[in-house]
Formats: structure tokens, C-alpha cells, sequence
């Protein structure tokens, strides 16, 4: 009996130490034990994954057919019992209730007597139980118990290495799964490659014939199956449908299930969603896991978890995706902002090179339809003419290709290849006149396109003139609209968007600024002539007044000194008999003197007089040229100007000497005025008598004139000024009276002075032009003393 | 008789034109600028005032106003070597404006004009 015993402990030692595969050495223990035990038939049922049900797993008769499938649940028959109790348990047929407990061992074992069940478990955990069956009745001795239990440890350590090398074994596989996405991942693939190449990977682990992804369309909502792989033997479950989590589910949310089809096949499938930190994205559905035979197995947990492991990875693919478009995109925007802030840098740096308008406005256009530049099919430039209230068109250009070749910047600086014409377009500035009046009367931009564009052009724009859509910008300085630009692409009907509108405003800003610069130099330029006129007959009329003061003086001097001579020289002839010879000397000295005395009068009397340049001017338009001329003093005395001027008719005078009698009462203004103060200058229409006369009214706030020098201010020898010649005011009196008006002091102490010049609007005077007298028709009679 | 003052402050004018007054019958009297010609006229009751301008001390145009505020009624001539002024002065309060010259039958004329009664 021991020898027996030893070997076959020998033997199942030999079978545990081999190196054949675990399940070999498995079936081959069994087979030894009923060997030993010299039985019909040794079985093992192994507990299951669920540890509710024992299956048979080996028989001491070779492999178990795949149809025989034989279990009982935990407690149940013999087996269950053992499982339960963990107590080696021993039966006879013919005990009460153990042939229908067991019944299910007839289809193995069929008329069996004895049934025997030993636990398989070690230290820690247990595994199933050895069944032992005998169609006679018989006993198990001690040794053989414990000889059974010895080979059961042996059972069980073979089992638990089975386990462990199939857990290694599933570990490896999970792992070249992780590895495989892993690479997908990192690799630079298209987003729709990735996923083919995960669905694939997950298929092909988990062994199914077929696996889809479903993606929910974020936009539409809409599910629609971006990749599969194999077999797709039934319609994928939505992925609405699929449960959150499950009891027995094990944490992982899936949905599980089988269909028999039309040929009576029964599919299997396992989905699990795509959900990863938000909404649901889709779902991951797998199909028909196959055995190594061709069957087709359904799945398993281990499947099921890791299906939800590719899930997420397909969640975060989809979102590196997304996020690598997002940047994408970001980058693109990014170079095409860099772009056109390239080339507005390069028209800004054409802008530069010029103040004239016209040229600027070339430029401006070019800019607006080169290929190279903005890229419009056609500009139109317009300016706000302030007067009329109304937009008018300046210039147009349509895009050419003649300048393809040519780099932009010089491109910019060639003259305009194909102009359009604009010139006569005139927009009234009224909030129904369209987008052009709008964008100007609101300051900002508009993109019109569509069903809108009747309404919004406007009707002084010519029909031809037309495009499916157009952008209108106006042009903007310190607040103030000054224009407009307009673009459209009617050639190549290439859609407008709203980036380039952007683009455009920028660009907009800067044409605004520099039209308006270029309008000011050219006014500043006209100013600076006038100014450098005005001054040099400043300097000649100051020249002539120094002179005429010069000879006055000497005429003084002279004058004098001829009268004694010649009044004594007549009293002498009166003396002297008729025939004496000194009559004749007296009469030659008296001759002389009267000579010299008409001399005199023909030089001096008429000074100036043969000077005037009579015509029709706008005594307001005089008032502002002579202002600009003292700008500069009255702010450097930091003299506030305040203007209160009335639309008056036109005056028929001598403009420059008009303006030299302003410009002596703003002087005389200014030095009264030196500590700073305010300048107030009106005008308005004087009705009188004998006709119509304006009026200007110069008033400072100098603090008046003291009355001890108010009678001698229009003396030509009276002066405080501690320099120039004296004779503002007296050359301004002259001037006016001259032009049959009047100058009148209003002289409030302590507060300042007010000139007031009353001029006629026009009067009947003669003129002397190139040596001829010319008389000037007029209503109104010469006054007292005015004809010359 | 009637009384003349003529102001001027060169003395051979005040010769002349007293010696051709004289012989035209009035009594003339002389002063050398508008002070002394300001007291003559307070203290004689006269006719008629031939004034310069240019004069030291006080000029014809200050003797002017104060005269005309004294005796508003005394006429005034300006006799002058400044013809260009004649307009401007014009405006001003004196009777006569009249260009100096060495004949003085202008001047003659203009007085007698306003003195003949």
C-alpha cells in the first residue's frame, strides 16, 4: 500500500515539476488520481469567475467535449456542497436524495455507486473540488484521503500557476495594446487614421471580429460611425442607450448582449460609451469575440474593462485632436494677421512718402486693390464736404494685373492702372441716403450684403456700380468722420469676411489721418504764401509810412522857412517902385518859392493815394486771413479770440488795405493786452441813411486808454508805444476814411477799448488804375467832402 | 477892430502874417505855442485864432480842444505845413484847415470870411 502511495505522490510530483504546458500536467494529475484510487472516473470542477457556480473543468477521460457543459450552482449536489462546506464529503446512490441532487452525473457517469468530493484549496484560497465516482461501493482509507489531499495541494498550486501565467499573459497583451495606442498616439497621424488604427488595435486584443466607433456629431448632435474594423454583423447600439454604470458591472458602464440572426448565428456585442470629462462624445462597440476554433464567445469583464480603457484613450485623442485644430487654425489666423500687418506696414511706409492728396489718395487705392495688398476688387475713396453736407466722390481704382510682378511697396507707388470714375458722385449726408451716408453719420463700419442692398445704396450712386456685397469704412480723425472708403470684389466674386473688414478699419484709420494731414499742409502751404505776401507789403506799406512820416517832417521844416521867404518876398515887390531893377529880383525869388511850395504839394499831398486796388470782398474772410497773420502774438499773450461773426454782403474795398486796418487794431489789441485777456471780434450789418455799411467791432480787455491820451490816439505824431512808428491808428483812419467809412473808440476805463470800422458795402469813388480815373457807379451819393 | 491871435512858433511866420494882417486892418497878437495862446485868449476878448500844430509845450491840436471849450464860438484855423492830414483833421473840431503858403491870399480870404459881419 505505501509503495503505492509513494509513487504515485512520486509520479504527481514528476507531473508538477514538468515543463509541459499547465494544462497538460492538470489533466494528467487527474488522471493519476484516479489511477491511484483505482475508480471509474476522477472529475474537477473549478469554481468560476462569479464564485457562484463550479464547472467542469477536467476529466480523468480526456478533454471535455465543448457541448457536454455541466455545473452546479454553490450548495447545490455534491459538488456544490463540498464548494460550500470545504469538507471532504463521501456518498452512496442509495442515500436518500443523492441521486437527484447529482442527477446531472448520470450524462458523464450513468449508474454510478459511490461519489466522492475533496476540496482543492490552499492557504489562502480556494479553487474547486475533486469529484470521484465508482460504480462500486467502496471506502477510502485514511492514506488514501491523505494521500488525495497531498496530490489536491499539488492541484492547486498547478492551478494557481495556470492563473498566474494567464493573468501574466493578459497583462502582456494589455500592455502591447497600451503600447500599440500609445505609438498611434504619438505618432502625427490625421485624427481619422488614429482612430481607424485604435478601433483596429482594440479589435484585434480582445479578439472580436469586428469593433465600430460611433462619434456624436457636436454641432448637428446628430451619431454617425467615423471608423470600423471587421465584421459588423448587427446595427450599433445607441450610445444614449447605454447605461451609466451597472451593479454588476463592476464600476464600468457598458451594455452587453446577444441577437440570433436570420441563419440562426447568435452575435455577441459589448459597448461602452465615450465619455470623458463632459458630455457624452459616442461609443465603442465591439462584436463576436472568437475562440481559437471559429466559435464565437460572448465577452467577459476583463474585456469590458479594457474597452473602456481604449474608450478613453479615443476620448483624449479626439480632444488632442481638436485642440491640435483649434491651434491649427489659431496659427493660421495668426500668419494672416501677420500678413497684413505687413502690408499695411509697407503701404503705411508708402504713405510716408508723400503730402500731396492726390499722390496719398493713389497710393491709398493701389493699397486697397493691389493683389499684394489689401486685395479688393474696387476702391472708392470719398470726402465729406462739410458745406454742402453731402459725401463727395474723389476717386476709384479697380483692380489690374498689369502691376502683378512688382513688389509692393513699388507697386504702391506706380500710378493707378485702371481708374474708376467717381468724381460726379454726390451722396446727400441723410441717414436714408444708405451705407456710405450711415457709415459717415455714425463713424463706423458696415458690411452690406444680401436681401439689404437696395435700401441700403444709396441713389447717387450709378446702377453700374454694383456688387452682391460691399464693405463701407469711414474715415476717421479726432472724432470727426471725413470720408469714407468703399470696397467690394464684384469681379472675382470672392465672398467678403469679416477679418479683412477688420483689416480694412485698421487701414482706414491711417488713410483718414494722412488725407487729413495732407489737406492741412496744403492749407498751412497757402497760408505760409499769403503770409509771406502779406508781410512783404507789410514791410512796404510800414517802409512807405516811415517815409511818408520822414517827409512830412522835412515838408514841416521846409515849409516854414519857404513861406517867410516867399510872404516877405511879396511884401518886398509891394515896396519897390515898378522900374527898379529889385522888383525883378524880388519877382524871380517869388517864382521859386511858389515852385518849390507846388513841388511839395504834388509829393506829399497825395501820398499813398495811387495804391488802392478796389474789388468785392467777404469782410469776414479779411477778418480770419488777418487773424492768422497775429496768431502767433496772440498766443504768445495768451489772449483768448472770440468770434461772433454775421453773414454780411460783399464789400467793395481795397483788401490789403482793409486788412492793414485790422491788422494795426489787433496789434494795438495785442499790447494792451500783453498780460493775456480776451479778444472779442464782431461783425454785423449797419443800416443808415444813405445806405448799407458793416461793421466791425474790435473790443480788448486791456483796461481802456487813460482819457489824458484818449483825444491823441489817431494823432500821426502821438504814440506810447516805446517802439514802431506811431502811426497804426492814424494810417488805420486814413484807410477808412479813405473807403468813406469811420472809425469809432468806445473807451470803458479799466476794462478796455473797443474800435468799432464802419465800412459802406459799396460807394461811388474813383479809382486810379494805371494812371487812368475810373468811376464806380453806385446808389449811394458821395458824402461831404469825399470827392477828390 | 477886430482882434486876431496868431499862434505859431516860428517867428518869421508870426512877422508876416501879423504885418499882413495888420495891413488888412485888425489887430493881431502873437503867441509862440498853445500855452501862450491860451492865455491870450482868457485874458483878450478876440475874433479869430490862426493856430500851427507842431508847436513846443502845447501843441495846435491840445490848444484846439481847450479853446473850443472855452469859447466854442471863436473861430479857429488851422494854418499848417502838414497837407497831407487835411482829411483826417477834418473830423476834428476846427473851423479851417489850410495848407501854409507863402501866399496869403487864401488866408486873407478865409478870415475875412469869418469876420465880415
Amino acid at each position: 500500500m505505501a509503495t503505492e502511495r509513494i509513487a504515485f505522490l512520486t509520479q504527481m510530483v514528476e507531473v508538477l515539476t514538468s515543463t509541459v504546458s499547465f494544462g497538460e500536467r492538470l489533466n494528467n494529475m487527474v488522471h493519476l488520481l484516479a489511477r491511484y484510487l483505482k475508480v471509474d472516473l476522477t472529475l474537477y470542477f473549478g469554481l468560476d469567475k462569479g464564485k457562484e457556480t463550479l464547472v467542469l473543468n477536467l476529466s480523468s477521460q480526456g478533454p471535455v467535449p465543448p457541448h457536454l457543459r455541466l455545473e452546479f450552482p454553490l450548495g447545490q449536489g455534491l459538488v456544490g456542497e463540498v464548494a460550500s462546506t470545504g469538507k471532504i464529503t463521501i456518498v452512496q446512490r442509495s442515500q436518500p436524495g443523492v441521486l437527484a441532487a447529482n442527477q446531472d452525473l448520470e450524462k458523464l457517469h450513468p449508474a454510478f455507486v459511490t461519489l466522492a468530493g475533496f476540496p482543492v484549496a490552499d492557504d489562502n484560497f480556494f479553487y474547486g473540488v475533486l469529484l470521484v465516482a465508482d460504480r462500486q461501493e467502496r471506502q477510502f482509507t485514511p492514506g488514501e484521503r491523505q494521500s488525495v489531499q497531498v496530490a489536491n495541494l499539488m492541484l492547486a498550486g498547478t492551478l494557481r500557476q495556470a492563473l498566474l501565467q494567464e493573468e501574466a499573459k493578459k497583462r502582456i497583451a494589455e500592455l502591447s495594446v497600451l503600447f500599440e495606442v500609445g505609438k498611434a498616439l504619438s505618432s502625427t497621424v490625421e485624427l481619422d487614421e488614429l482612430l481607424e488604427r485604435i478601433v483596429t488595435t482594440t479589435a484585434k486584443v480582445i479578439t472580436a471580429r469586428g469593433a465600430a466607433l460611433q462619434i456624436i456629431d457636436r454641432t448637428t448632435n446628430e451619431v454617425r460611425v467615423s471608423s470600423q474594423y471587421g465584421q459588423i454583423p448587427l446595427a450599433c447600439p445607441s450610445p444614449a442607450a447605454i447605461p451609466a454604470t451597472t451593479a454588476t458591472s463592476g464600476g464600468v458602464p457598458h451594455l452587453q448582449g446577444q441577437e440570433i440572426n436570420a441563419e440562426g448565428q447568435t452575435h455577441y456585442f459589448l459597448a461602452v460609451p465615450l465619455t470623458f470629462k463632459g458630455p457624452l462624445q459616442g461609443a465603442l462597440c465591439v462584436y463576436d469575440k472568437f475562440a481559437p476554433n471559429g466559435d464565437y464567445l460572448p465577452f467577459d469583464p476583463e474585456n469590458r474593462q479594457l474597452l473602456y480603457t481604449m474608450a478613453g484613450l479615443i476620448v483624449n485623442a479626439i480632444e488632442n485632436a481638436l485642440t491640435f485644430k483649434q491651434v491649427e487654425s489659431l496659427a493660421a489666423r495668426n500668419e494672416r494677421m501677420v500678413r497684413n500687418l505687413t502690408v499695411l506696414q509697407v503701404i503705411s511706409r508708402a504713405l510716408l512718402t508723400t503730402v500731396q492728396e492726390d499722390r496719398l489718395l493713389e497710393i491709398i487705392l493701389q493699397g486697397l486693390t493691389l493683389e499684394r495688398g489689401l486685395g479688393f476688387d474696387r476702391a472708392v475713396v470719398l470726402m465729406l464736404d462739410e458745406a454742402n453736407q453731402e459725401l463727395k466722390g474723389i476717386k476709384g481704382a479697380q483692380h489690374s494685373p498689369k502691376l502683378h510682378g512688382l513688389p509692393l511697396f513699388e507697386a504702391l507707388l506706380a500710378p493707378l492702372a485702371e481708374e474708376v470714375k467717381v468724381e460726379d458722385w454726390r451722396i446727400p449726408l441723410r441717414p436714408d441716403q444708405g451705407a456710405l451716408a450711415l457709415t459717415v453719420l455714425q463713424k463706423r463700419p458696415y458690411h452690406v450684403q444680401g436681401p439689404v442692398l437696395e435700401s441700403s445704396r444709396s441713389t447717387a450712386i450709378p446702377p453700374e456700380f454694383t456688387a452682391p456685397e460691399f464693405f463701407v469704412v469711414p474715415l476717421v480723425v479726432k472724432d470727426r468722420a471725413t470720408g469714407a472708403l468703399m470696397v467690394d470684389n464684384r469681379t472675382t466674386g470672392r465672398p467678403l469676411e469679416e477679418e479683412p473688414l477688420h483689416v480694412l478699419e485698421m487701414f482706414s484709420t491711417q488713410a483718414g489721418l494722412v488725407l487729413e494731414n495732407a489737406h492741412l499742409y496744403s492749407t498751412i502751404e497757402a497760408n505760409n504764401r499769403e503770409l509771406l505776401l502779406i508781410r512783404e507789403r507789410m514791410l512796404e506799406s510800414d517802409r512807405l509810412a516811415a517815409l511818408s512820416s520822414l517827409a512830412s517832417g522835412m515838408a514841416h521844416e521846409i515849409r516854414n522857412p519857404l513861406v517867410s521867404i516867399g510872404g516877405f518876398a511879396r511884401r518886398i515887390s509891394k515896396l519897390v517902385d515898378e522900374d527898379s531893377p529889385l522888383r525883378g529880383y524880388v519877382e524871380v525869388i517869388q517864382e521859386e518859392v511858389s515852385r518849390l511850395e507846388k513841388l511839395l504839394r504834388e509829393i506829399l499831398d497825395f501820398t499813398g493815394e495811387n495804391l488802392s486796388f478796389y474789388a468785392d470782398h467777404d469782410l469776414n474772410k479779411l477778418l480770419e486771413d488777418t487773424l492768422l497773420l497775429v496768431q502767433r502774438d496772440l498766443e504768445a499773450c495768451g489772449i483768448k479770440v472770440v468770434k461772433e461773426l454775421s453773414a454780411l454782403p460783399r464789400l467793395h474795398c481795397d483788401d490789403r488795405q482793409i486788412k492793414q486796418v485790422l491788422y494795426n487794431l489787433f496789434q494795438n489789441a495785442c499790447q494792451a493786452m500783453h498780460q493775456g485777456g480776451a479778444l472779442t471780434i464782431r461783425t454785423y450789418p449797419v443800416e443808415k441813411e444813405d445806405g448799407i455799411y458793416e461793421a466791425v467791432a474790435i473790443t480788448d480787455t486791456g483796461g481802456g486808454i487813460p482819457l489824458e491820451v484818449l483825444h491823441n490816439i489817431f494823432n500821426p505824431f502821438f504814440s506810447t508805444k516805446d517802439y514802431g512808428t506811431g502811426l497804426g491808428l492814424a494810417i488805420a483812419q486814413r484807410i477808412v476814411s479813405r473807403h468813406y467809412g469811420q472809425v469809432e473808440v468806445n473807451n470803458e476805463l479799466g476794462k478796455g477799448v473797443t474800435f468799432i470800422v464802419t465800412l459802406p458795402v459799396a460807394k461811388y469813388c474813383l479809382v486810379k488804375q494805371g494812371g487812368q480815373g475810373v468811376a464806380l457807379a453806385s446808389t449811394l451819393k458821395a458824402p461831404k467832402g469825399g470827392g477828390r | 477892430m477886430k482882434k486876431i491871435l496868431v499862434a505859431d512858433d516860428e517867428m518869421s511866420i508870426r512877422l508876416l502874417y501879423s504885418e499882413e494882417l495888420k495891413e488888412e486892418g485888425y489887430e493881431v497878437y502873437l503867441a509862440a505855442n498853445g500855452r501862450e495862446a491860451l492865455e491870450i485868449v482868457d485874458t483878450i476878448p478876440l475874433d479869430l485864432v490862426i493856430l500851427d500844430i507842431k508847436m513846443p509845450e502845447m501843441d495846435g491840436i491840445e490848444a484846439l480842444r481847450q479853446i473850443k471849450e472855452r469859447r466854442p464860438d471863436l473861430p479857429v484855423v488851422l494854418s499848417t505845413a502838414y497837407g497831407e492830414y487835411r482829411q483826417d483833421f477834418a473830423t476834428w473840431a476846427s473851423d479851417e484847415y489850410l495848407v501854409k503858403s507863402s501866399d496869403l491870399d487864401d488866408l486873407k480870404s478865409t478870415v475875412k470870411r469869418y469876420l465880415k459881419e
